[in-house]
């Protein structure tokens, strides 16, 4: 076993600069320029640091001025708490108003919020008739029920329909219906003064609304949509 | 593999060889020259010529590609460039005013009763004078003025109705063709951005309006159906001068001198093209001032983080040294 | 003075969570401040040039027409 040892060691000895010829000699050279260069440093001078002016030696300046002179604590610490403080919350506003600013980008243009409001005369609509306007696209049915309508609308038993919603529900005048034309089923546009109940009826898939807009018979789930709206003055609405 | 490792190994280490060698050369070298003044002077020349040289060369060669490349090269007459407006001192260009919103309404009068005959304003609709220099019910009553198509009707027609505050302002042509047909060839161009979309901006407007001559100047060309003016490019303009004195009348009883109108009319054009310039300066102002005093502030913190890293002491002291052989047990003194 | 430094100390900084509290409340305050502070002096140098000082000639005259 020992044997082997030694075998191998001297292998290894003899094949290291067999092997890389250029790495010995490299490192030959470079053991030579060392000695060669504190040779030199030698005999110029003493030489210690390559940095100037360290010899000198460090002078600590005197931090003397700089200390809390008024001997407690709690002032300077509530300054620099105060400071951080007053940093952190100017970064927050700072953050806020920027993450504002971004969201509200997203919100809708100026343009398209002056066009998001119809105002119609509601004057001009007689009694018993429907009147079909385009708000943001989409066609809304004003309807101006008489009275006959209104009571029927009313006295409909509401609780057993399929999308159960009692007519004062639906309107904020009783004599004025007003409801995004667009059928809760696919989304035809109904056809007014149609249908099983006096009300509306979808030639697509044969749903009838009935005076309130309300589902009653056929494919579609619920009751027409009612959308935002506002009598700012008599014989005006503002759809939106 | 092994052959790419060894010879990467053989280019590797004579080049470490080489910089251990230059590194100490170095260090010889401020050894000596440190040591002998005479040699250091000597030294220091021909140090200095590198960089001389260096700062010569480059010197020379930014002049050498200002005298090729960096001079103006007009390819146009003065005649053709147009004549450069004259500076005005514009107080709503000032970094903190905003528009004179009475200047605004006069200017979009003057506009209404002159420009309007030939020149659209089509990015701008009623609803923006609100609150900038109408009352809603003006602007309505002015939305009222004119018709716009409706949305097709149950039969596809496209019927008029009275417009909104939402409707932009009506062009006076139906389209470029028209205008163009309207004016001998030239088309009048939409006003909407103009201050933004010429050199000049407000002054080349302003010199424009009031910069036509009597008569145009002895030996200058002027074509069959244009006008002269200096302001303009080429200086044959299809416009004719349009401003006279009290050719309108201002409610705010403000005389109407040609001046007062082409500068009226012009800061209204810049409110066209910059609505949002009055809460932009007031943003901005206070953007700086938060800024500010955030930057103070972290500059402050800055420094109390660092205060106790720049301010403190390092102090090595070396462990006593004992030998350890000291500490061995001593033979026995036999003597 | 002392006694004010470390009553402020004990009800505002010791805790972190009521550190971070008071950050944000006066962060609030601040907007509302800022915000005051910097119309009023707006206002105050672009005096007569914006629409709301000189919107009521406008609104008057539109009340005497309809009278």
């Amino acid at each position: 076993m020992a044997a082997l040892a030694s075998t191998t060691r001297t292998i290894a000895r003899k094949w290291t600069p067999h092997a890389l010829p250029l790495a010995a000699k490299a490192t030959a050279a470079a053991s030579v320029h060392q000695t060669r260069s504190i040779s030199e440093t030698h005999q110029t001078s003493s030489f210690d640091s390559p940095f100037k002016g360290a010899g000198a030696g460090t002078k600590i300046p005197s931090f003397a001025a700089y200390r809390n002179k008024s001997g407690g604590e709690t002032g300077p610490r509530v300054f620099s708490y105060f400071m951080v403080g007053t940093m952190g919350a100017l970064a927050s506003l700072g953050a806020k108003n920027t993450v504002q600013d971004f969201l509200v980008n997203m919100s809708a243009s100026a343009d398209v919020l002056a066009q998001a409001k119809v105002e119609i005369d509601l004057s001009a609509i007689p009694e018993g008739k429907n009147v079909i306007i385009k708000w943001r696209g989409k066609p809304v049915f004003i309807r101006h029920r008489t009275d006959a309508e209104v009571q029927e609308a009313e006295d409909t038993k509401w609780e057993s329909l399929r999308d159960p919603q009692s007519d004062s529900d639906r309107v904020k005048k009783p004599e004025w219906l007003i409801m995004l034309g667009v059928c809760t089923h696919l989304g035809c546009v109904p056809i007014g003064e149609a249908g099983d109940f006096g009300g509306w009826f979808c030639p697509c898939h044969g749903s009838h609304y009935d005076i309130s807009g309300r589902i009653r018979k056929g494919p579609a789930p619920l009751n027409l949509e009612i959308p935002e709206y506002d009598f700012p003055e008599e014989g005006k609405v503002v759809i939106g | 593999m092994t052959m790419l490792a060894r010879s990467a190994l053989r280019t590797v280490r004579p080049l470490g060889a080489a910089a251990r060698n230059a590194a100490s050369r170095t260090a010889t070298r401020s050894a000596s020259t440190s040591s002998s003044t005479a040699e250091g002077t000597a030294s220091s020349w021909k140090t200095n010529a590198l960089p001389a040289g260096a700062t010569l060369f480059a010197i020379g060669s930014v002049a050498w590609y200002y005298q090729m490349f960096g001079r103006n090269v007009d390819a146009m007459t003065p005649a053709e460039e147009g004549l450069h407006p004259t500076k005005y001192p514009w107080e709503h260009a000032k970094w903190y005013k905003t528009f004179d919103h009475a200047s605004l309404r006069r200017g979009f009068q003057v506009y209404r009763e002159v420009c309007a005959s030939c020149h659209s304003l089509s990015r701008v609709p009623y609803r923006a004078a609100v609150g900038n220099f109408m009352t809603v019910d003006e602007a309505k009553a002015l939305a009222e003025e004119n018709e716009y198509d409706t949305e097709p009707n149950n039969e596809g027609e496209i019927e008029k109705r009275p417009g909104k505050l939402s409707d932009y302002l009506p062009s006076p042509y139906k389209n470029d063709e028209a205008a163009r047909a309207a004016n001998n060839g030239a088309l009048p161009p939409d006003l909407s951005l103009m201050v933004k979309a010429r050199h000049g901006g407000c002054d080349y407007i302003f010199s424009l309006l009031t910069g036509y001559p009597e008569e145009p100047p002895a030996g200058a060309v002027v074509q069959e159906g244009l006008n002269f003016n200096p302001y303009f490019p080429g200086t044959g303009i299809a416009m004719a001068r349009v401003l006279y004195d009290d050719l309108v009348e201002y409610d705010d009883g403000t005389k109407a001198t040609t001046s007062q109108m082409a500068k009226d009319v012009t800061e209204f054009l810049n409110w066209a093209a910059e609505p949002e310039m009055d809460d932009r300066k007031k943003m901005g102002w206070k953007v700086l001032a938060i800024s500010s005093v955030l930057f103070a502030l972290s500059v402050w913190v800055k420094r109390y983080k660092w205060a106790p890293i720049k301010s403190r002491k390092l102090v090595y002291t070396p462990p006593v040294q004992s030998k350890i052989l000291t500490k061995l047990p001593q033979p026995p003194n036999k003597s | 003075m002392a006694g004010l430094a470390s009553s402020i100390y004990n009800a505002l900084f010791r805790r972190n969570t009521v550190m971070l509290g008071t950050v944000f409340a006066s962060a609030f305050a601040m907007q509302l401040g800022f915000d005051t502070g910097s119309e009023k002096i707006w206002n105050s140098i672009n005096q007569g040039r914006q629409w709301k000082d000189i919107k009521h000639k406008f609104m008057e005259q539109a009340e005497d027409d309809e009278e």
